[in-house]
């Protein structure tokens, strides 16, 4: 008694404020515990596009007025989706009923076996709705496990050659006709001379560099190399690596380098775009819309062609980025989940308003034939954009979905940039002379990748 | 008295119990169970498998860690070698009493501070920017008048890519520009706070502004100037936002701006192995703790010969 009276009055002395403080916290308290954690709708969708949920949004508005869907979309940047999203599936928490996520960003997911994913295998669902073969087939790759598949595509985002057609045009040069990068490179000589007199090129043939991560690993699929084997181990050092690795560095090394880096994003990088400071561009679908927001002003000047393959006959396309739909084990919801998808994946209204606003071609192969596609773009002169992207879209590279493949990716970029060093400092810029190099360099490399892979909970303890 | 003295310890527990509990569950649980997961291979929190001292064993033998470990050391190094004399020496110029509009000149240099630090990391990207960037532009302006043609790198200025080439570097000029006006405040503190009498003496016997400095100025300041390397050692060792909003969220080509903190989070975050990261953390706050002990030896022995 005596011990209460006396901590009473010592609570007695406390100042005004420490009381303020006291009160705030004991409502904020109160309120939280009272406030409502239950969901106003019956089924959440999470997302990082605004883009996406623009186009959604009228098709999900249309069938709210009709009663037929109760659904809330939550629109939330990449970093934070990732966060929720893998915090949900650490903890075995409720997180969405649908999530679209981002192709960097789904890796982490697919760490463990088939049965510790976090989203829905939907193998079985989409077979048995004859759906499984609608998709262009390579799309599915990035979404699937051991052959089983975890969410559905988005997009395909294939890659053409964008470039500034009134420059190459001007000088009388007609690029089209190059079906190799050596072609390429030789075709453009005559644009990339010193007119200033500064001791190096005013134009160089191409942007790219080996600082570009998502760049080299687009031209490493592109010309069959790969990171992972099927069964998910580790191939950095492959021999055909290697020989892209020497390839692609070669471009960038010596006096004669025939690339330099214009910045994808930046208004920097337009800038350099506007003033022609690269011929041509490695070009997926959604750049399309990034130039025609940002860079206006190359609007009506560029072309596109598919690109320069590494050997005469190859593979004249590659792939980057992509998004897909999926579905969390957690989610009580799925059925009327899976017909809110079909009605946002499926749809051709919205494979069309996909194409228009974003320049994306959808993955759904019955709907290429809308002649949206055929639409010529005045931003590429009038060439058919939709339709060149559609017939290269089937030659997509298959790619691999495994959790590491941004840490190899990472790895075979520091690669690159330690192979341009070796080859400016010893003054080499023949692919053949940097090829033992690059293998060497590629070693390093994937003893890097093996050891991450060997932490893995489910697969690296001894 | 026995009864009181009984009661008042009583009473202290009582007051004491809210921060007990907080202490409790905020500080000594996570240190525990952080322990605990140092022992372990994980996924999450979910999934996990005893692995003993294994994380650690990795750990010693981990190339990126102690390149991580490397780069923080340059960084901290550098934050101790360039930005508290910078600091030290604007405190001293805005102290000088001939000085007109010192407010002015205070806010001037504090003001990054405001902004935080992913913001200035935006900007400092900017500026480090090839072609376009304010930095390179500076320089190819003043090279192109002969000032600088001696340090002209074979490409030219302009096409000199800091963020590829020097990341560390580009890391510690962009934190001076945070970081000095910040630390100058707690100098020009401890400088307005030296004795007068202690410098007019000085001046009566005939010292020098050197000697004045050196022999006066310097002393007196000390305590401050040993908490200011001390904050200024822990706050380099913990560095992660400024590298994260700065390389993309990895550590820039061949993970020349990898820090310990962000390797903690890329293995416990993005690869999801709390485990390696507990063991990450245990190893930085050992650095840390050291840094700590230096700090107590240090102000023992000054309190000893004061």
């Amino acid at each position: 008694m005596h011990m209460l009276s006396t901590a009473l009055l010592a609570l007695r002395s406390l100042s005004a404020g420490i009381w303020v403080i006291v009160a705030l916290v004991v409502v904020s308290f109160v309120a939280l515990s009272f406030s409502s954690r239950e969901r106003t709708a019956s089924l959440e969708m999470w997302m990082f596009s605004p883009e996406h949920l623009a186009m959604y949004d009228p098709v999900l508005e249309d069938r709210e007025a009709a009663d037929e869907l109760d659904l809330h979309v939550s629109l939330m940047s990449i970093a934070a989706l990732k966060s929720r999203m893998m915090s949900g599936f650490f903890g075995g928490l409720d997180t969405a009923d649908l999530i679209e996520v981002e192709r960097a960003t789904v890796g982490q997911a697919f760490m463990g076996p088939v049965d510790a994913i976090g989203f829905r295998d939907l193998t079985s669902r989409l077979r048995d709705e004859g759906l499984l073969d609608t998709f262009n087939p390579p799309s599915l790759s990035p979404w699937s496990v051991d052959g089983r598949v975890f969410g559905l595509p988005h997009d395909v985002h294939p890659v053409m050659l964008a470039y500034r057609a009134d420059l190459v045009e001007a000088a009388g040069i007609d690029l089209q006709q190059a079906t190799t990068w050596q072609e390429f490179f030789a075709l453009l000589q005559p644009v990339m001379t010193d007119a200033d007199g500064d001791g190096k090129p005013d134009r160089y043939a191409l942007s790219m560099w080996v600082t570009q991560q998502d760049n080299i690993e687009l031209l490493l699929m592109q010309g069959g190399g790969a990171l992972f084997a099927a069964d998910g181990s580790p191939t950095v050092d492959s021999a055909r690596n290697a020989a892209l690795l020497a390839e692609i560095v070669s471009w960038c090394a010596g006096p004669n380098r025939v690339v330099t880096d214009v910045d994808e994003f930046s208004a920097a990088g337009h800038q350099d775009r506007i003033n022609g400071v690269a011929i041509a561009y490695l070009c997926p679908d959604w750049m399309c819309s990034v130039w025609r927001m940002h860079v206006p002003q190359i609007g009506g000047k560029m072309k596109l062609m598919p690109l320069p393959a590494f050997e005469p006959g190859g593979r004249r396309t590659s792939v980057r980025g992509g998004t897909m739909l999926g579905f969390p084990r957690t989610s009580k919801n799925f059925d009327r989940a899976w017909e809110i998808a079909m009605l946002l994946y499926n749809s051709p209204e919205i494979a069309r308003t996909l194409y228009k606003e974003v320049d994306i071609i959808t993955p759904v192969q019955s709907l290429w034939s809308d002649p949206v596609y055929d639409e010529p773009d005045p931003f590429f002169m009038g060439q058919a954009k939709g339709r060149m992207f559609i017939e290269l879209a089937p030659d997509v590279p298959v790619r691999t979905s495994s959790p590491y493949n941004q840490n190899a990716v990472l790895e075979f970029r520091d690669a690159a940039v330690n192979l341009l060093n070796w080859a400016n400092t010893n003054g080499v810029d023949e692919p053949d002379a940097l090829r033992e190099q690059a293998q060497q360099l590629l070693h390093i490399a994937q003893k890097n990748v093996a050891r991450q892979m060997a932490r893995n909970v489910f697969t690296g303890v001894e | 008295m026995t009864s009181n003295n009984a009661k008042r310890t009583r009473v202290a527990w009582v007051l004491l119990t809210p921060f007990l509990a907080l202490f409790v569950v905020f500080m000594v649980y996570p240190l525990v169970q952080s322990a605990f997961l140092a022992a372990n291979q994980t996924f999450g929190p979910g999934t996990r498998t005893f692995v003993g001292e294994r994380n650690f064993a990795l750990l010693i033998e981990d190339p990126l860690f102690w390149k991580s470990i490397r780069n923080t050391i340059v960084y901290a190094l550098g934050s101790l070698l360039i930005q508290l004399p910078m600091a030290f020496g604007l405190a001293l110029a805005l102290n000088s009493r001939h000085l007109r509009g010192r407010a002015l000149y205070r806010l001037l240099f504090f003001s990054p501070q405001l902004m935080g630090l992913v913001f200035v990391s935006i900007l400092g990207a900017l500026a480090f920017e090839k072609r376009a960037g304010l930095i390179n532009q500076a320089l190819h302006w003043a090279s192109s008048y002969s000032l600088l043609s001696w340090t002209t790198p074979s490409g030219g200025w302009l096409e000199y890519a800091w963020l590829q080439e020097h990341v560390m570097a580009t890391l510690i000029l962009i934190s001076l520009w945070l970081y000095v006006g910040f630390n100058m405040i707690y100098f020009l503190a401890a400088l307005q706070n030296v004795d007068q009498s202690l410098i007019e003496a000085a001046e009566i016997d005939g010292a020098n502004a050197r000697a004045k400095l050196f022999h006066v100025v310097l002393p007196s300041i000390r305590p401050v100037a040993t908490f200011v390397v001390l904050l200024s050692m822990i706050g380099s060792l913990q560095l992660f936002e400024l590298p994260y909003v700065l390389l993309d969220g990895n550590g820039g080509p061949n993970n020349q701006g990898l820090t310990i903190v962000m390797y903690l989070y890329q293995s416990g975050f993005e690869l999801g192995d709390l485990g390696y990261a507990s063991a990450i953390g245990w190893a930085l706050a050992i650095m840390l703790i050291g840094l700590a002990f230096i700090q107590i030896r240090m102000m023992r022995r000054e309190e000893a010969s004061s």
